[in-house]
């Protein structure tokens, strides 16, 4: 039992240490090696554009299904126009960055440990490299440069449309006033709000691309490797974001306290 | 050009190389044979600073490269090119880039340079007129001649070439071994062949390194290797297991 909790233990620290080893080239990288503004571009499409599409379903239908949910439960209080702004704060400061970093976990970091991984198996990588090319300059940095701007961007985009559809399904669905809706809304949701939802957005950003391209640059050999390399790569970003959020409220919450 | 003095390397568990010794002069074509698992395309990484070796040094041109670090290995590989066992073209790009991307990272900005010296890399390897093609739509043997095309296009000192003609047919092997023969005259290049097939040590070398049980078992001319009366080396020349059935 302890030594297999040794094991766990020595696992997870050298997995750290790889992922510190990584972040360490990285920076390096950015200050010696000129930043490739085409293959960032490229990258910025892929992470941006390419999830449009679960971005906005999973920020609309968030917004909808927890409109409705908190809408039911205020009715019978009577506070049914405090939704609109319970909702909102629910979803900057939660809901929002948690429910995008884990699609965009699903969709962008499964893609990048795929792509990387296909890479390193194909000799891809060690031809990059004999050709005199760091692969942290070619495709570590332009993957996280993209992710660490495009998360913010995602997760205000995701927050903006589940307000819309929070309001759309609270005053034209049920019978919340829109005027009431709106007041509340400004009223309880303040800058210290945004500041959170960014915040965890820019810090799951760097949490997707870390791991996944760790993912790919460490994949081993066969279909079997390469196979695996997605799947961690998903698993151990969706968890970190779960297990970051938390310290991660707690922290914001002293950075911005009430009022800020 | 190119020294190995005491080289050995462990991966895992296993220890692949125990103290190799090779030395490759300017211009010379030296083929590394062995069986498979022997540990030749690891000796070959060595010489460009894909691996790091356990212990013993590689030089080349005078240099010690063995520990230098990542970035500071750029210089030592443009001198020298590598074909890979599979190609390891770049498989978002066609021919033309895969071939144009060596030259753009070594900062050649003419477009019309940048063109011709690709074409004048496919007409070497007898693929002109193939640069909008895409990796997946070449077959094996293409593949190869392209990854060579974009080897020699940023015109080497040296070409280490692994497994050249592994998973090729005997015609398409063939063409790949004159292919290296007539690159070694028109480019006077330094080559390390890594290959178990007899007929490309035979068409290619001037030396040759049998690598057996992680050592240097032999070294020497085609016509030495040839003449060799000792049963590891012969066995292995006559492709002899020594089951019966």
């Amino acid at each position: 039992m302890v030594t297999a909790l040794g094991r766990i233990a020595l696992s997870l620290i050298q997995y750290l240490g790889e992922l510190a080893l990584l972040a360490y080239e990285t920076v390096v990288s950015m200050v010696v090696a000129p930043i490739r503004w085409r293959l960032f571009a490229r990258q910025i499409v892929e992470v941006g554009w390419r999830s449009q599409l679960v971005v906005i379903v999973t920020g609309m239908f968030t917004g909808a299904v927890l409109t409705a949910q908190t809408y039911f439960q205020f009715a019978s209080l009577g506070m049914k126009s405090a939704t609109g702004s319970v909702v909102a704060v629910a979803l900057f400061r939660e809901l929002g960055p948690t429910l995008t970093g884990l699609m965009v976990a699903g969709r962008v970091g499964a893609a990048v440990a795929a792509e990387i991984g296909t890479m390193k198996v194909t000799e891809q990588i060690d031809a990059l490299r004999s050709l005199a090319v760091h692969p942290v300059d070619y495709l570590v940095v332009p993957r996280i440069l993209a992710l660490v701007i495009s998360m913010p961007l995602l997760v205000a985009e995701s927050v903006g449309l589940g307000i819309v559809a929070s309001y759309f399904v609270g005053v034209h669905l049920l019978d919340i006033s829109g005027p009431f809706f709106l007041g509340n809304l400004y009223r309880y949701v303040g800058p210290r709000d945004i500041k959170m939802a960014l915040c965890k957005a820019f810090c799951f950003g760097v949490v997707i691309a870390f791991v996944s391209c760790h993912q790919g640059l460490n994949a081993k050999e066969g279909a079997v490797g390469v196979g695996r390399a997605p799947t961690e790569a998903v698993v151990i970003s969706s968890l970190t974001i779960l297990i970051l959020n938390f310290f991660l409220t707690f922290l914001l919450n002293m950075l911005f306290p009430y009022g800020s | 050009m190119i020294s190995v003095r005491q080289l050995s390397k462990t991966l895992g568990s296993q220890r692949v190389l125990c103290g190799v010794d090779l030395e490759i002069a300017t211009g010379e074509t030296c083929v590394v044979l062995g069986r498979s698992g022997s540990g030749k395309s690891v000796l070959l990484k060595h010489l460009i600073g894909l691996f790091q070796p356990t212990s013993g040094e590689v030089w080349v041109e005078g240099e010690e490269i063995t520990h230098l670090p990542e970035r500071k290995l750029g210089g030592i590989r443009k001198k020298i090119g590598m074909l890979f066992q599979s190609g390891a073209l770049f498989d978002s790009m066609n021919v033309e880039e895969n071939l144009a991307f060596p030259l753009r990272e070594a900062g050649v900005k003419n477009e019309r340079e940048i063109r011709e010296r690709v074409a004048e890399a496919l007409e070497m390897v007898d693929l002109a007129g193939e640069q909008k093609k895409m990796p997946e739509k070449l077959s094996g043997g293409m593949r190869k001649r392209v990854g060579l095309a974009r080897t020699i296009v940023g015109r080497p000192a040296c070409i280490l070439y692994d497994e050249p003609t592994t998973g090729l047919d005997p015609i398409a092997s063939d063409s790949i071994n004159h292919l290296i023969r007539r690159l070694q005259k028109r480019l006077s290049v330094t080559s390390v062949v890594v290959t178990h097939d007899m007929k490309t040590a035979f068409t290619t070398a001037d030396q040759v390194a049998f690598l057996h049980e992680g050592r240097i078992y032999f070294h020497g001319t085609v016509d030495a290797l040839r003449a060799a009366q000792d049963a590891v080396l012969t066995d292995f020349i006559e492709g002899r297991s020594g089951d019966v059935s």
